[in-house]
């Protein structure tokens, strides 16, 4: 289909580049403990970016039968519109990519029967009196083609694997949820299921009890969940968009070190067994590990093909794109690590904040924030009800806590990180340990 | 294309089957700062199949080749009987409708040069980029959509859909040092071109707004006395309380059923909340939900006091109540499940405004303008855009990074004046459940009193 499309661009516009996705997924869900719907979706796509004249367009399609032709004409018309961009689409040696393992048999394989006993298992050592069980178990299997008129090709499967499951509990008027998942590109072990439901029923446990709120700015170790609020600005910041914007504080800032001298954050498309990782880039542009920040010091952003030429560099390979749409900057695996590397799972996930908290006179162990991202995210301020947290008092966990909320500037709080846990972990895209950060604000009712 | 689904409607051994076919037309436009990002057009189709059996659960299939359809009804067949259940699935009653529902194009996008769409958005970035030296970027776009809905079930529904949305929406970036702030104004209606022509000066003000707030003070963190402006009440009753209202979070947990008993008291007698997917023109209405059931203004608190909730058939025959017309899908990628659709607070008492809400306040915040909200049931958060500072009765300084924290039992409760200024919100955004996102939905309030709240920030 890429051929196709590419040989009708050509001649009709200065060059152009394409990516054909074609998903399918199965999926089983439980409702309360039982299960309720079973489904399937088959899905495909083909995006067209031309550059005609200099300007840049795009056009996309879900059609079963795309006309190539239709998509050039409607890709010209976009660019006619369009920026002028010098694109320079790249040719990269089929030898020049990283072979990763992105595609398991068994997973793609895995039966409908499968995925029921995985999410009944799962239902089974969740069940709790009084506490309501949901449970999703879901399989994917997804090819994608990427190529220029430069020459290039890539293709490659990837499959994906995904497991949630989460526990209601109210009691009076009182609401307790608790959530954790599994995302891999091969499905779970037993050991991983395990691991899931420890996870779970260990937050559980320590949520039963509630205790006042503390106030004032104290010592608060985000766990791997609840980091997303702090590190979701550097992500930003991080992007060379915003960069070239003149919005991203870290903008003319490579070279300085501006986090705690232990902290490095990595973004990595070669990852083994991520559902993200992948040998080329959605602009064919051959994937490589990137130190984004290491030691403290900011060492470069991330671009795509568009941005990289008006910032006068070179594509990091983090072009992403969709059936609709142009592409643009996307991360792929993103790990947030201390100088040792931070020892991946070296705690079981039942011990809660990832050993950070023995010496912790009064504060939290943040698990989950309520309305991450809807704020002023790219200043680095951050002001959140918590959605699950729990008091940390003479370094012993004392209750969950409720009716509080934690503020802080994530540039602030990351200068000095008062201690990286033994807990690193996986959650979607992301790699981190838990962090414990001092002087965040609490504040209560 | 009815005559295509109802016949592989017929040809399906399932008990119940259903299938949607959605055909959307859409141009997209977007700058950031003076740059174009992207000028396209998209047509995007699929089609959903649903199935029930008795004694089994739901089959499901979704997918974009239509020629698939009659395999894909089969698929879900096959789907569905392989969850076996005990407890069966019932759907309440819903009268067959076999008809047209055409909405008003307000001016058709599809006949309306990407140039010139180009040429709006253009000038609304440039309005912004053109208040200060200190807006240093803006994200700015331009939606439209015409979507066709094709929709029929072996009960005998047979509806043709039209549904046209627009959204034009733009963030400035005001930067000074290290210090950024941003205003973000957003418009959407299901309507067409006609209704998006004169916004200049909001976007001017919101650019103004996000320079005005580098000299803005942080709210200080604690609990104070709020107003809520009738964009945020909009969102807060939206989070607040909407999401528990939806028939899915209680119908099969008796103890979320006990906690959400009609007859309930949760606020005062001056509160009264609905939601309405049958107003005109808003950006959360439909004539009919996605599974054929015509949409109403179903009141969920009457005077203080539960009264209703809002339902799928399946979540409406769980509980003996009626299906509203709730049961809402993003796309044919996703099956219908409850949600909002235009959540209002009606409004309090005829001539009382703003000033009269303030007057007796020695201390508090008056919260303005939504950035967004999130919920987890009981708790939920709400992200002003800005705020004021009020002071003996009058509005004194502005202040940023306003975070209301809230508590769905003590918040409703502690809400004693509302006043009669009601207006419904024209919001772009949408609402995300279950990974459907963004569906859209609008609120609509006047401002609303809170006698205590906890905002959160530096104490």
């Amino acid at each position: 289909m890429i051929d196709r499309l590419l040989d009708a661009a050509r001649g009709k516009v200065d060059g152009a580049d394409a990516l054909w996705r074609r998903e399918e997924q199965t999926a089983v869900s439980f409702e309360s403990g039982r299960l309720k719907a079973a489904g399937i979706s088959e899905e495909a796509g083909l995006n067209l970016r031309v550059v005609a004249h200099g300007r840049m367009g795009v056009a996309g399609t879900t059609a079963a039968k795309p006309d190539p032709k239709e998509l050039v004409a409607r890709a010209g018309a976009s660019a006619e519109l369009g920026e002028v961009v010098e694109l320079a689409f790249p040719n990269p040696s089929p030898q020049s990519l990283t072979p990763i393992s992105t595609f398991f048999d068994r997973t793609a394989n895995a039966s409908l029967s499968e995925l029921i006993r995985m999410g009944r298992l799962l239902v089974e050592r969740l069940a709790r009196p009084d506490c309501q069980v949901n449970v999703a178990v879901q399989r994917e299997v997804a090819d994608t083609a990427v190529g220029n008129t430069a020459g290039a090709r890539g293709e490659y499967r990837t499959t994906g694997f995904a497991v949630t499951a989460d526990i209601t509990r109210i009691a009076g008027d009182d609401v307790l949820m608790v959530y954790d998942q599994y995302v891999g590109a091969d499905m779970p072990s037993d050991a991983d299921l395990e691991a899931l439901v420890r996870s779970v029923d260990t937050r559980l446990t320590a949520a039963l009890k509630i205790v006042t709120p503390p106030d004032g700015a104290l010592p608060v170790v985000f766990t791997p969940a609840g980091l997303a609020a702090v590190v979701l600005p550097l992500e930003q910041a991080l992007s060379g968009k915003t960069v070239l914007q003149g919005s991203s504080p870290l903008a003319g800032k490579v070279g300085e070190a501006l986090f705690d001298a232990r902290l490095s954050i990595i973004d990595d498309p070669l990852t083994p067994g991520r559902p993200l990782s992948r040998p080329v880039d959605d602009e064919c542009v051959p994937s490589r590990s990137n130190g984004l920040v290491e030691r403290g010091v900011v060492r470069q952003f991330v671009y795509d093909l568009e941005t990289a030429a008006r910032a006068k560099t070179q594509s990091t390979g983090n072009g992403r794109r969709g059936v609709f749409g142009k592409p643009h900057i996307g991360y792929t695996n993103i790990l947030f690590r201390g100088t040792n590397g931070g020892a991946q799972l070296a705690a079981p996930l039942h011990m809660l904040g990832g050993g950070l908290i023995a010496d912790i006179e009064d504060g939290l162990i943040v698990d989950d924030l309520i309305g991450v991202g809807q704020g002023n995210v790219i200043s680095g301020a951050f002001s959140h009800p918590v959605g699950l947290a729990y008091r940390v008092q003479r370094g012993e966990i004392t209750g969950r806590v409720k009716d509080a909320a934690v503020a802080g500037n994530s540039y602030e709080l990351l200068k000095k990180i008062g201690g990286f846990g033994n807990d690193g972990r996986w959650l979607g895209a992301r790699w981190s340990p838990s962090l414990l950060l001092e002087g965040v604000s609490v504040a209560r009712r | 294309m009815k005559d295509r689904l109802a016949t592989a409607v017929k040809q399906s051994r399932a008990g119940y089957t259903e299938i949607r076919v959605e055909r959307t037309w859409s141009s997209a436009v977007a700058f950031r700062g003076r740059r174009l990002e992207t000028a396209t057009v998209s047509e995007d189709q699929g089609g959903f199949v649903r199935v029930l059996n008795e004694g089994y659960g739901w089959g499901i299939a979704s997918f974009t080749s239509l020629d698939e359809l009659p395999a894909m009804v089969a698929r879900a067949n096959e789907l569905s009987r392989a969850v076996r259940l005990d407890d069966p699935i019932r759907l309440a009653e819903s009268a067959p409708h076999a008809g047209d529902a055409i909405l008003e194009l307000d001016g058709d996008v599809r006949g309306v040069a990407l140039a010139e769409k180009k040429k709006l958005l253009d000038r609304y970035n440039s309005a912004m980029l053109a208040v200060s030296d200190k807006i240093v970027d803006t994200q700015s776009s331009y939606r439209d959509e015409v979507s066709e809905v094709w929709y029929v079930n072996s009960e005998g529904t047979s509806l043709y859909q039209l549904r046209p949305e627009v959204v034009v929406s733009g963030t400035a970036i005001g930067r000074r040092n290290g210090n950024i702030e941003k205003g973000l104004e957003s418009i959407g209606l299901r309507k067409g071109w006609n209704s998006v022509q004169s916004f200049e000066n909001q976007f001017r003000v919101v650019a103004q707004r996000a320079v005005d707030l580098l000299d803005a003070p942080r709210v200080r963190g604690g609990a104070y006395p709020v107003i809520l402006d009738n964009e945020l009440a909009g969102v807060f009753i939206h989070e607040a309380f909407g999401h528990l209202s939806e028939a899915d979070f209680v119908y099969e947990n008796p103890q979320a059923r006990e906690m959400m008993t009609l007859g309930r008291r949760f606020g005062k007698q001056v509160l009264n909340v609905g939601d309405n997917g049958a107003a005109a023109g808003l950006r959360g209405t439909l004539p009919y939900d996605d599974e054929g059931t015509p949409t109403q203004d179903t009141p969920l608190i009457k005077e203080g006091i539960l009264v209703g909730r809002l339902h799928s058939r399946e979540t409406a025959a769980k509980l003996g109540e009626r299906p509203t017309g709730n049961a809402r899908a993003i796309s044919f990628r996703h099956p219908p499940i409850v949600r909002m659709t235009n959540t209002y607070i009606a409004p309090g008492t005829k001539g009382v405004g703003f000033n009269d809400l303030i007057s007796d306040i020695k201390l508090g915040v008056y919260a303005c303008g939504a950035f967004g909200g999130q919920t987890m049931l009981e708790n939920f958060s709400f992200t002003a855009g800005w705020g004021y500072m009020i002071r003996d009765g009058k509005v004194a300084e502005l202040v940023k990074d306003v975070v209301l924290a809230g508590n769905l039992f003590q918040t409703l409760d502690r809400i004693d004046h509302i006043a009669g200024d009601f207006t419904w919100n024209q919001m772009g955004g949408g609402c995300g459940k279950g990974g459907q996102f963004p569906l859209p939905v609008t609120e609509g309030a006047p401002h609303v009193r809170i006698e205590e709240a906890l905002i959160g920030g530096d104490v």
